[in-house]
């Protein structure tokens, strides 16, 4: 394995949040913070700290719509689908090394995942009367770009893909209190866990133990 | 063959920190909590929430199929085990308990069984699981003692949201399943089973916790359980290959860290341990009321 791509360096450049932590978003009125955020990233203000310092209860009561969770979650989708799409390219113009079975049928089974989790959101947004989102999320892609163009081998991407799995599947996890609709907290729940396993497998073949957590946690997540 | 038990101990202090760090955060909410309680306490009796619940399982009954397609992929599920996962009747939630609190002491009483049948597996060595030879034999071991670790804290983090509450902690195995689990054990007839087992308990958790995401109205307790159930399912993800790797009759390859035997592995490990782009429930029966695990 190499250490072309460093998932410590790769963890730390993942853009810092809104100007609070896990923790403050835990006990310090976080989900007033959290809708906050997301109203922000959906177009409103990129100014993060000044979003979480302007928050008030108003934003919780009023409340986020779920429209706009989606439109979060469904540019990771676009940004996974990507990901996967050029490792698999990669695979087959044999730029990655030798690809083992497992890690070949892993990419083409996660790949056909999120182009399934993305289609999904943006139902949701279709729904709601808002524009599919066929973006990746802006945030990151720069972080994932530098990354993939530096990955020599499966190693190199598995470390990519456990980034993006860790993001996405922390980002649902924080939005699940924020949603309202029962059906978009369980689609949210459903890929949650579905990005979870696909987690757990890539900790594997990295050599890791597969379930490192005793509570799955939310700070690498997407706002 | 042997496992570098090194790196595995590592690995698994890496992963107490984890744990230490994650208590931390939700011990750091429960004052908050204590607020909510006083709050809920004077709510009383609130027959909207059992309808809630009721109203939602006639639902997943309904669209998750106890109809053909439910019951014809039950069989498939749980190997030897299915029929006896078969045939429980979900009784509906009683209007008698705030639902919130019955939904934790239920998740209570989960883990509570979860913990008591990984411990079984091994002190009474059931289907033969501390038989098993070589590295699998110790990682399975290893995991069987992280996993009932984590576990404990998760009854640990649902007992302090449900005294949060007001409700009273529960540590009584799951009343439902622990019957089944009863009824299981002599049927174990080596560790294949016993992994089935394992899987089917981690299946029930997870369904559970899912569906009661949309049943909660407190926020923190869903949080927990969001949380909570994302590692249970990586739990159930983890049996899942296992699994594979037994059937595949390649159980060398149960090994942390993997190495460069990552290349031996076939091609069903990559993918044997997410079987659906959305997680599915397969079976409502192996859903948890809040009935099933409630103080009375």
């Amino acid at each position: 394995m190499t250490d072309t791509v460093n998932d410590r360096e790769l963890d730390s450049s993942v853009p810092a949040k809104a100007g609070f932590g896990r923790r403050q978003f835990l006990v310090g009125g976080g989900v007033a913070a959290a809708a906050a955020f997301l109203l922000s990233a959906c177009g409103d203000d990129e100014d993060d700290a000044s979003t979480g310092g302007q928050t008030d209860t108003t934003a919780a009561a009023g409340g986020v719509d779920d429209a706009k969770i989606a439109e979060v979650a469904a540019g990771l989708e676009v940004l996974a689908v990507s990901t996967y799409q050029g490792a698999l390219d990669a695979a087959e113009a044999n730029k990655l090394g030798a690809v083992p079975p497992a890690v070949g049928a892993y990419i083409t089974t996660a790949l056909s995942h999120h182009k399934e989790h993305l289609a999904a959101w943006n139902g949701v947004l279709k729904s709601a009367g808002k524009a599919e989102v066929t973006q990746p999320n802006a945030t990151l892609k720069p972080t994932v770009d530098t990354a993939f163009a530096a990955a020599k081998d499966v190693a190199d991407v598995a470390k990519l893909a456990l980034m993006l799995e860790d993001i996405a599947a922390q980002t649902y996890l924080k939005a699940i209190p924020l949603l309202k609709s029962k059906a978009a907290i369980r689609t949210a729940g459903e890929i949650q866990i579905v990005d979870q396993q696909h987690a757990a497998i890539l900790l594997y073949a990295l050599g890791m133990y597969p379930v490192p957590e005793v509570f799955q946690k939310t700070d690498k997540a997407a706002f | 063959m042997s496992i570098d038990e090194r790196r595995l101990a590592e690995l698994m202090e890496e992963s107490n920190d984890l744990h230490v760090d994650a208590m931390r955060g939700i011990h750091e909410s429960i004052p908050m909590l204590t607020e909510i309680r006083e709050e809920r306490r004077k709510d009383g009796v609130d027959t909207d929430e059992i309808e809630r619940f009721n109203e939602g399982r006639r639902k997943a009954l309904k669209t998750m199929g106890v109809g053909a397609g439910g019951i014809a992929a039950r069989g498939a599920l749980y190997g030897s085990l299915g029929s006896i996962f078969t045939g429980l009747l979900a009784s509906p939630a009683h209007a008698d308990k705030n639902l919130d609190i019955q939904i934790l002491q239920t998740a209570s009483s989960l883990e509570r069984l979860a913990i008591n049948t990984y411990n079984a597996a091994v002190s009474m060595n059931l289907g033969g699981i501390g038989d098993v030879t070589g590295t699998a034999g110790m990682v399975i071991k290893k995991f069987i003692e992280t996993t009932v670790m984590q576990h404990d804290e998760h009854r640990k983090g649902f007992v302090a949201q449900t005294t949060a509450l007001g409700g009273k902690p529960q540590d009584v195995p799951n009343r439902k399943f622990q019957a089944v689990v009863d009824k299981a054990v002599p049927t174990l007839k080596g560790p294949l089973d016993v992994v089935d087992l394992a899987a089917s308990l981690e299946t029930v958790a997870g369904d559970t916790y899912l569906v009661n995401l949309s049943l909660f109205e407190d926020t923190k307790s869903k949080e927990i359980m969001a949380s909570v159930m994302g590692v249970e399912t990586q739990h159930l993800a983890t049996l899942r290959a296992v699994k594979a790797l037994l059937e595949a009759g390649a159980p060398e390859l149960i090994k942390i860290p993997i190495g460069a035997d990552l290349a031996k592995l076939p091609a069903v490990a990559g993918s044997v341990a997410f079987p659906n782009a959305f997680h599915q429930i397969m079976d409502p029966e192996l859903i948890a009321q809040p009935d099933t695990g409630d103080v009375k």
